[in-house]
């Protein structure tokens, strides 16, 4: 076969206008041929390559274009010191090699553990994993890689940004779904479309999971999203054992049934996963012998996408982006992330998603905190309390690629400009991360008045996006707000910009952060709302508004029935068939026990006596009226020392004594809290917590995942008034050091549930007694007991989350 | 790679079971607790994807190793290290491996309460501990099962970290289960399963019935899963059994 040929066979197929047949199953081949369970099937390639290259050559035989290597575990972890991840690779390479395929294509695996934030494994060490057997792959000659079997979105991203960087050979990425659609982490067909083929892998698609005829939904479902070749190779049903012989349900014919399904709706590479054989792989070479390439749905749409969502709209549909994620102008947001106590800021998430947010803007630009540090850990927590993509939202180019690299989704980044600087910063990143780009409207010489200059910008900023390779859905352009109060020409040049840059740039989108109209006036979100009604009749897509704002999210409501994009108005009658101007902004007053008088709810009518009963019985929801029932008579300090402070301690008794269990000291603790929330904010003080003691630095230590005492002995600390700096689950002693030295501690507190972690313990407690003398430690945790604390050379042992109060309160002040 | 996932269905755990992981002792439990347990266990089993794996190999040889008593068995590269197993096993023919997971989806939810609502967060913890040892209780019956079928006995579970059987049999029990691809679950390098709410076990298969170890039906944590009473037999009386 002539190079020509060798190559023109697999550019063809990558650019969509070919079908390429991958092999079927490696590890049932193998067992079939005597491999035992839980054995690594990687070493066969070096002990018994004979063996290896035999599955492989039935493949061929069989028709197959492409071999995939036996290197699906082959990463420096799980091969540990059995051999290197360089000579599995150039052994693998070679049996493939030596069974004369077309193609060889090295096989990498998930990584086996699982990544932050749900687990411990860091984005940048599974990236250095993957990179290490991209190389190899490399050096060992393969002619593609096919990355295969993710769960994990974050960590396919992982596979593929490390193909794409330590190689310069064809990634195929492929996914495993359950029953339910989802992977195990909860990612869905399309998202992972979306997400992976924007970031350049050069097909994406389906493997193992189910057999063909469930996996045929997923991957049609992935097939609009994917700007590249979707693949699919799926398992041959499911197994069960006759005779003592493991075999599958789907025979060769029945297989490629369902394929030729599959290729009718557009997918152009197939192949087989578990259970499938060479008679497989036969049946299926028929089958693409007789066919093209089918043509594809495409979508043109704008679309992000957190790793469980994916958010996209049609031309002429309106999006909301929350904008409350932000410090500037807002105390407590400034106080939160300054903290590092981000429980208001997960809060604001989580309301503005039930407001009906479909994107967040994050943004942690504060010049005293370390913004790209700040931001990582915004993303990831959010991760944890809402499903909606985000924004990145920083003006700093390292920030936004810290953010976006790891982020397991397609973000929207926020933003770059018509500044020469801005755009040889920001316009890579957005084609190198496959994200959606915000383009503000200025440059060099500002915000031009009129609708022409900003158009003129706009331009400037496509042609660089276009000259990046960035599609026009992934623009999005901010002809900025300005103040009507300034200069009243503005909202019209604003409004014409939008309707320009719609016209004059087609396929771009346009975004508007709109509450800056109105800046320097009385009565400001009815100039808003008007204003925002103005912009989406002009053309906006998408506003950056606070979704709490009842107002400005009846305009999105109300323009989506005009607009015709809230089909039937169906949305519009079911939550505006009751409203009417009588009550019109404010939320719906909470029905139930608030409107009762506190007797009726068994409660003193005392308010001072009624906090305490609160506390004691753990209702936090009466707790803020009550609180601020109690601050019209008193001050403050007697609130936190005469009732708070005394009730925790009487919940503290009765917990130690056996007549509280833990979900009734829990309880306590979040009425208390409820109660110092109200305190807090009536004073009016920034940053320290209401009665200021502290730090105390606490963790969970490194290797172990189980993080709920630690978390019930920061909630009781913060109640007790300390400043807790909370380092999180599976921390390195470094960082414990490193936190402790900062603020000065005078004591940490560490957790550990397992015994296998608590030898990380002790290496974390001797280099605090090493290296910060001054600060004691205290230990807890399931598996520790007081000869235990003392072995691992701990200063006290607190046997439980109110023991450990006691011990903080007894030795920081 | 024979390792096939099921899928349990799940409806209900124990409340006691529930409030015995909280370290419940008989407390008082006010009706707004009351209430919230109760709201929090249906939405861990809501968000729980119950799923198992289970194969049964023979035993193919009891030696040392080290100078620690090792159970191997035929067809799989895991083995069975120490005394307290060694004991646990003593007489099996056959021993039963299974792995169980209530799945990332109680994760993914724990991790959203450990922000959001600390009290959620305790009970909804120890509802999934509940919930995983019942997914566990159906992993078991299927072997039991599967023992009946061959006309074996059973014991009963045995988890890598009791006695001196060492955590480090984890990697290979689970990947001779194929469970990272079947169920999701991941090891850490300390050896901690993700999703955190998964189980491992091993279980005996004996030709004659192991006394000690049965309870009465209506007392048995497999009831709801069995396969083998609907044959008119039981899992101490394999007679009726039609395999």
């Amino acid at each position: 076969m002539s190079t020509n040929a060798h190559t023109d066979l697999l550019r063809a197929a990558l650019a969509g206008e070919a079908l390429l047949l991958f092999d079927g199953a490696m590890g049932t081949e193998l067992q079939a041929r005597g491999l035992a369970a839980g054995e690594l099937p990687e070493l066969l390639c070096l002990t018994h390559p004979e063996v290896v290259t035999e599955v492989h050559a039935a493949y061929v035989a069989a028709g197959a274009d492409v071999v995939t290597t036996n290197t699906f575990g082959a990463n420096a972890d799980k091969l540990g010191d059995a051999a290197s991840v360089e000579e599995v690779f150039a052994a693998a390479v070679a049996c493939a090699r030596a069974a004369r395929p077309r193609y060889v294509a090295a096989d990498i695996g998930p990584t086996g553990q699982l990544l932050a934030p749900m687990g411990p494994l860091a984005f940048d060490d599974a990236y250095e994993l993957f990179a290490r057997q991209v190389r190899a792959a490399a050096a060992a000659g393969a002619d593609l890689v096919v990355v295969e079997t993710m769960a994990d979105l974050a960590e396919a991203k992982a596979a593929v940004l490390a193909a794409r960087e330590n190689a310069d050979l064809p990634v195929l990425v492929t996914m495993t779904f359950q029953e339910d659609g989802r992977t195990f982490l909860g990612t869905t067909p399309e998202v992972a479309a979306l997400t992976l083929s924007s970031l350049g892998a050069d097909a994406v698609g389906v493997n193992c999971s189910l057999g063909p005829d469930e996996v045929a939904p997923l991957v049609e479902r992935m097939l609009p999203w994917a700007s590249c070749p979707v693949m699919v190779q799926a398992n041959a049903g499911l197994p069960h054992v006759v005779d003592g012989a493991t075999v599958f349900d789907v025979d060769p014919g029945a297989y490629a049934e369902a394929v030729a399904g599959m290729l009718d709706a557009g997918v152009t590479i197939t192949g087989g996963c578990c259970g499938t054989t060479p008679a497989h792989i036969a049946a299926e070479r028929a089958l693409l012998d007789a066919r093209r390439p089918a043509p594809r749905p495409r979508r043109d749409r704008f679309a992000v996408a957190g790793p469980q969502r994916l958010v996209s709209l049609a031309p002429g549909q309106v999006g909301v982006i929350g904008e409350r994620i932000n410090p500037t102008g807002k105390r407590r947001m400034k106080e939160a992330l300054r903290s590092g106590n981000h429980d208001f800021v997960m809060g604001e998430a989580i309301a503005q998603e039930a407001a009906g947010a479909q994107i967040l803007d994050v943004n942690a630009g504060l010049p005293e905190i370390d913004e790209r540090a700040v931001m990582c850990q915004l993303v990831s927590e959010l991760q944890g309390v809402t499903t909606l993509p985000l924004q990145i939202d920083a003006s700093d180019p390292a920030v936004i690629e810290a953010a976006v690299r790891g982020y397991p989704g397609k973000p929207l980044i926020n933003s770059v400009n018509g500044k020469a600087e801005s755009l040889a910063a920001v316009v890579p990143l957005a084609a190198r991360y496959g994200c959606s780009l915000v383009g503000l409207t200025l440059d060099e010489t500002g915000i031009p008045d009129t609708a022409a200059g900003r158009v003129e910008i706009a331009r400037t900023i496509v042609a660089a996006t276009d000259a990046a390779g960035i599609p026009r859905h992934d623009v999005v352009i901010d002809c900025l707000a300005m103040a009507a109060s300034t200069d009243q020409r503005a909202p019209r040049a604003i409004l014409d910009a939008i309707a320009a840059v719609k016209a004059e740039l087609p396929g771009v989108r346009t975004v508007l952060g709109v509450s800056n109209i109105s800046f320097g006036l009385p009565f400001r979100p009815l100039l808003n709302a008007t204003f925002l009604a103005a912009a989406f009749s002009a053309g906006l897509d998408l506003a950056i508004i606070n979704p709490g704002s009842r107002r400005m999210m009846d305009v999105v409501d109300s323009w989506r029935v005009l607009s015709g994009e809230d089909a039937q108005a169906r949305f519009y009658v079911e939550h505006y068939a009751d409203r009417s101007d009588v009550a019109p902004a404010g939320a719906p007053s909470p029905a139930g026990e608030k409107n009762l008088p506190p007797s009726a709810a068994g409660l003193s009518d005392d308010p001072v006596e009624r906090a305490r009963e609160l506390v004691l019985v753990g209702r936090d929801g009466p707790m803020a009226d009550t609180m601020r029932e109690v601050l019209l008579a008193h001050d403050a300090l007697f609130a936190i020392d005469e009732i708070l402070i005394p009730a925790l301690d009487e919940v503290g008794r009765r917990f130690e004594a056996g007549t509280f269990f833990l979900p009734q000291l829990m309880a306590s603790a979040e009425a208390a809290k409820a109660g110092f929330e109200v305190i807090r904010a009536a004073s009016g003080r920034d940053g320290a917590p209401a009665a200021g003691k502290g730090p105390v630095v606490i963790c969970t230590v490194r290797g172990d995942i189980h993080d709920i005492g630690k978390n019930i002995v920061r909630m009781l600390l913060e109640n007790y008034g300390f400043d807790v700096v909370d380092l999180g689950r599976d921390v390195a002693p470094e960082t414990v050091l490193a936190a402790v030295e900062e603020r000065h501690a005078p004591l940490a507190g560490l957790s550990a549930l397992m015994t296998s972690t608590v030898p990380a313990m002790a290496e974390t407690i001797e280099l605090l007694h090493e290296r910060a003398p001054w600060c004691k430690v205290m230990v807890g945790g399931a598996v520790l007991t007081p000869e235990y604390a003392r072995m691992v050379g701990a200063d006290f042992y607190a046997k439980d989350a109110t023991d450990a109060a006691r011990i903080a309160s007894t030795l920081v002040s | 790679m024979a390792g096939v996932a099921r899928a349990y269905e799940i409806a209900s755990v124990e409340r006691g079971e529930v409030l015995r992981y909280l370290g419940h002792s008989g407390q008082k439990i006010v009706p707004e607790l009351d209430a919230r347990i109760d709201e929090v266990v249906a939405r861990c089993l809501a968000a729980a994807r119950p799923r198992g794996v289970t194969r049964v190999f023979d035993v193919a040889r009891r030696g040392r190793r080290d100078g620690r008593p090792v159970i191997e068995l035929a067809g799989t590269a895991l083995a069975l290290e120490g005394s307290s197993i060694a004991r646990h096993l003593d007489g099996a023919v056959a021993v039963g491996v299974l792995a169980v997971t209530a799945g990332m989806g109680v994760d993914l939810e724990l991790r959203r309460l450990s922000l959001t609502d600390r009290v959620a967060e305790v009970v909804f913890d120890a509802a999934g501990s509940a919930l995983v040892e019942r997914a566990a209780d159906a992993a078991e019956a299927d072997i039991v099962a599967e023992a009946a079928a061959r006309g074996l006995y059973t014991g009963s579970r045995f988890s890598p970290g009791y006695g001196d059987l060492p955590l480090a049999t984890q990697p290979v029990l689970l990947s001779s289960l194929d469970a990272q691809r079947a169920l999701g679950i991941t090891l850490s390098a300390t050896l901690l399963m993700s999703p955190t709410k998964s189980v491992t076990a091993v279980v005996g298969l004996f030709e004659e019935p192991r006394e000690r170890a049965y309870v009465a039906c209506d007392e048995c944590l497999s009831r709801d899963f069995c396969k083998i009473r609907p044959t008119g037999s039981t899992c101490r009386d394999l007679t009726g059994a039609t395999g």
